[in-house]
């Protein structure tokens, strides 16, 4: 029985989706079953291991982005009734790239190692966050880029959305389109019950971002630049609108706050705060 | 009684405490009248290259020597307001050391001589930067050497002088990546225990890079910027982790280059719980701004031309450009503005200025003062040192 269940989020990059597939299949295969959604692809585009096409007319014009992809993902991975087969999400974006070895039994067992961390993201090399980390190999944070997160079950359970979860907001919330804030929102959420984040340098990661900055048109997507201001512009207003922040240091001084709470209540976990 | 003045300030009013670059008469004037009429601290910090000693030369500001600059300050600071601060004093922080390429020995020696004047013309604040050396790059411990052999010496100046001073320590260059934290917390701890070996007191603020970085009239440094930079800790990360060592180990944080920090981002800084910062070249920018807008407005078109070439000749923009600039003649001569106020040439300039706008009923040094003060205003206004209506 396998207890991962690996996401892969593609739109209009089959060989970039397929290139990933394959890669955590040679590595992972015995470890984590492995679904890839199709966020509003071509039908001529899509990955030959598509598992779930997200094909109604504004996914097909806009795509899905991470956040209700992976809304996506879970909704129909509860309908179908797998969702309580794994213990372990681990979603990725089609430009996640990692180093030609099992990470998934890696990050199932750091996960087994530390109980209360309920979202941990592989360290890239390019994050000055390996330095703070050290020897210790992981540590919680209360900010992580999401590129690759596993999360635990319990945690996802202790957050979701209970009634008819979809893909607005299984997890997370969907009205925010392009996902400015919506990290640090499930970060919260995971320390205000008692669920940690954490980076670990056992697995490292890598973002190819050269597939936004190149294949936007492609993609089907907004350039690189729009796509950014859009992201940060469209961010903002939902922080305000959802929390009547007015800056991404109040979202950030939440998060914050409730990460020393939860060392207020663990303080046994001490060791692993940065 | 400088810091518990500060402390006293602070305790009362959580703000961020400001550190005005004297880039020009002006500014100090603005400096001086804002503090005053707000009965606020303000630190006028000075580099060496500012503001120097008179056997140097004194600095390129307004022609002010270290004792004149003092003396004026004190003269005009009614409300004893202002803390007269060195900023980077150390071994080749002027030009004097750097151009005829004194030794360490000698530049040391130069470097006391200069914080002994700073000591007796009454600076409260004494920033020990000893983190350039024309000969090569210092490892921390070296740096450290070298801030204990000039702590010690400006602490026996001031024990001499019956003055009381205050540290600042750090070894920042403005890199605008994340400083390593082990690093400072290193420095400090390492500095706090041969001030306690030595009956010293402990430095009452460090420099610690969070990410700010003044290129062009931009901060392109992490601090600012939403989006992750590679190879940097997110600021999101970076200022808290930062602050927890300085209030760990009871010590201010001195931000340097906050200049063109966005409203949002200073707005944050009294939040966050940055205990001081400094800006400098954005009120430079500022006076020059205003100084050509001016002259545009009444279509003195050829002083323009003048004062642009002027300034773009000195060739001060240099430093200050991005690798990629797009900036043309106009701007390049707005970067490198201040620099050249103390100029004949320039005198020439404001002379004329001065006479056509007075046919104008014009008085060009306030309404370049009131531009400078309204470009000090912002940060008053987002470090809650004032009402922010």
């Amino acid at each position: 029985m396998k207890n991962t269940a690996t996401i892969i989020l593609n739109r209009n990059l089959p060989d970039v989706a397929d290139k990933l597939y394959e890669s955590m299949c040679k590595n992972n295969a015995d470890k984590t079953d492995i679904y890839v959604v199709e966020a509003g692809s071509d039908k001529s585009k899509l990955s030959k291991y598509c598992t779930w096409w997200a094909n109604w007319d504004e996914a097909m014009k806009h795509g899905l982005r991470v956040a209700r992809g992976v809304n996506y993902a879970l909704s129909q991975l509860l309908s179908e009734g797998k969702f309580s087969n794994y213990n372990y999400f681990f979603m990725l974006t089609n430009d996640a790239e990692f180093e030609d070895k099992p990470v998934v039994d890696t990050l199932v067992e750091v996960m087994r190692e530390h109980p209360h961390v309920g979202i941990l993201s592989p360290c890239s090399k390019q994050w000055a966050e390996a330095k703070l980390i050290g020897e210790d190999n992981t540590k919680y944070f209360w900010y992580v880029h999401n590129v690759a997160y596993m999360m635990r079950r319990e945690y996802i359970e202790s957050i979701m959305e209970k009634d008819n979860p979809d893909y607005m907001n299984f997890l997370y919330d969907g009205t925010n389109f392009r996902g400015y804030g919506l990290e640090s929102e499930l970060v919260a959420k995971g320390y205000i019950n008692d669920w940690a984040t954490a980076i670990t340098k056992k697995v490292w990661v890598s973002e190819n971002e050269e597939y936004l900055q190149k294949l936007a048109g492609l993609i089907k997507t907004e350039t690189y630049e729009e796509n950014l201001n859009l992201y940060l512009d469209e961010g903002r207003k939902w922080m305000r609108r959802k929390y009547g922040y007015n800056s991404r240091w109040e979202m950030q001084m939440y998060t914050k706050y409730f990460y020393e709470k939860f060392f207020e209540f663990y303080p046994e976990l001490k060791e692993h705060r940065i | 009684m400088v810091i518990e003045k500060l402390k006293q300030f602070m305790s009362n009013r959580r703000c961020t405490l400001l550190g005005v670059g004297p880039m020009s008469k002006n500014c100090v004037d603005a400096a001086i009248e804002l503090s005053n009429d707000y009965e606020i601290p303000l630190m006028l910090i000075a580099s060496r290259r500012q503001i120097e000693a008179q056997d140097f030369g004194g600095g390129y500001v307004n022609g002010w020597s270290t004792e004149s600059f003092a003396e004026y300050v004190k003269k005009n600071d009614r409300k004893g307001k202002i803390i007269l601060t060195r900023d980077h004093g150390g071994p080749w922080q002027n030009n004097f050391e750097k151009e005829q390429k004194l030794s360490l020995c000698n530049a040391m020696e130069s470097a006391k001589k200069s914080f002994r004047v700073d000591i007796e013309s009454g600076f409260d604040i004494i920033h020990i930067d000893p983190s350039v050396d024309i000969y090569g790059d210092l490892s921390i411990d070296e740096t450290l050497v070298r801030i204990f052999e000039l702590y010690e010496f400006c602490w026996s100046v001031a024990e001499e002088k019956k003055r009381r001073i205050f540290f600042e320590i750090g070894t920042e260059e403005q890199s605008g990546t994340n400083y390593n934290q082990f690093d400072s917390e290193y420095v400090i701890s390492e500095t706090n225990k041969f001030c306690k070996k030595n009956n010293l007191p402990v430095p009452a603020f460090v420099v610690i890079q969070t990410g700010t970085k003044v290129k062009e009239t931009k901060n392109v440094g992490t601090f600012d910027n939403p989006v992750r930079i590679k190879n940097e800790l997110p600021a999101e990360i970076q200022i808290p982790k930062i602050l927890d060592i300085c209030n760990r180990n009871n010590i201010f944080l001195k931000q340097h280059n906050t200049d063109y920090l966005s409203d949002e981002t200073l707005s944050w800084h009294p939040k966050l719980g940055i205990h001081s910062a400094n800006v400098a070249p954005e009120f430079g920018v500022a006076e020059t701004l205003a100084f050509i807008e001016i002259l545009k407005k009444y279509r003195l078109d050829g002083l323009v031309e003048k004062f642009v070439n002027l300034s773009y000749g000195s060739k001060k923009w240099q430093k200050w450009m991005l690798l990629e600039s797009k900036a043309g003649k106009m701007e390049k001569a707005v970067i490198a503005g201040h620099y050249v106020f103390s100029e004949p040439g320039f005198g020439e300039i404001k002379e004329c200025a001065k006479k056509e706008l007075q046919n104008h009923s014009i008085d060009l040094d306030g309404y370049l003062k009131t531009k400078v003060k309204e470009s000090i205003m912002r940060y008053l206004r987002n470090f809650r040192l004032v009402g922010r209506q």
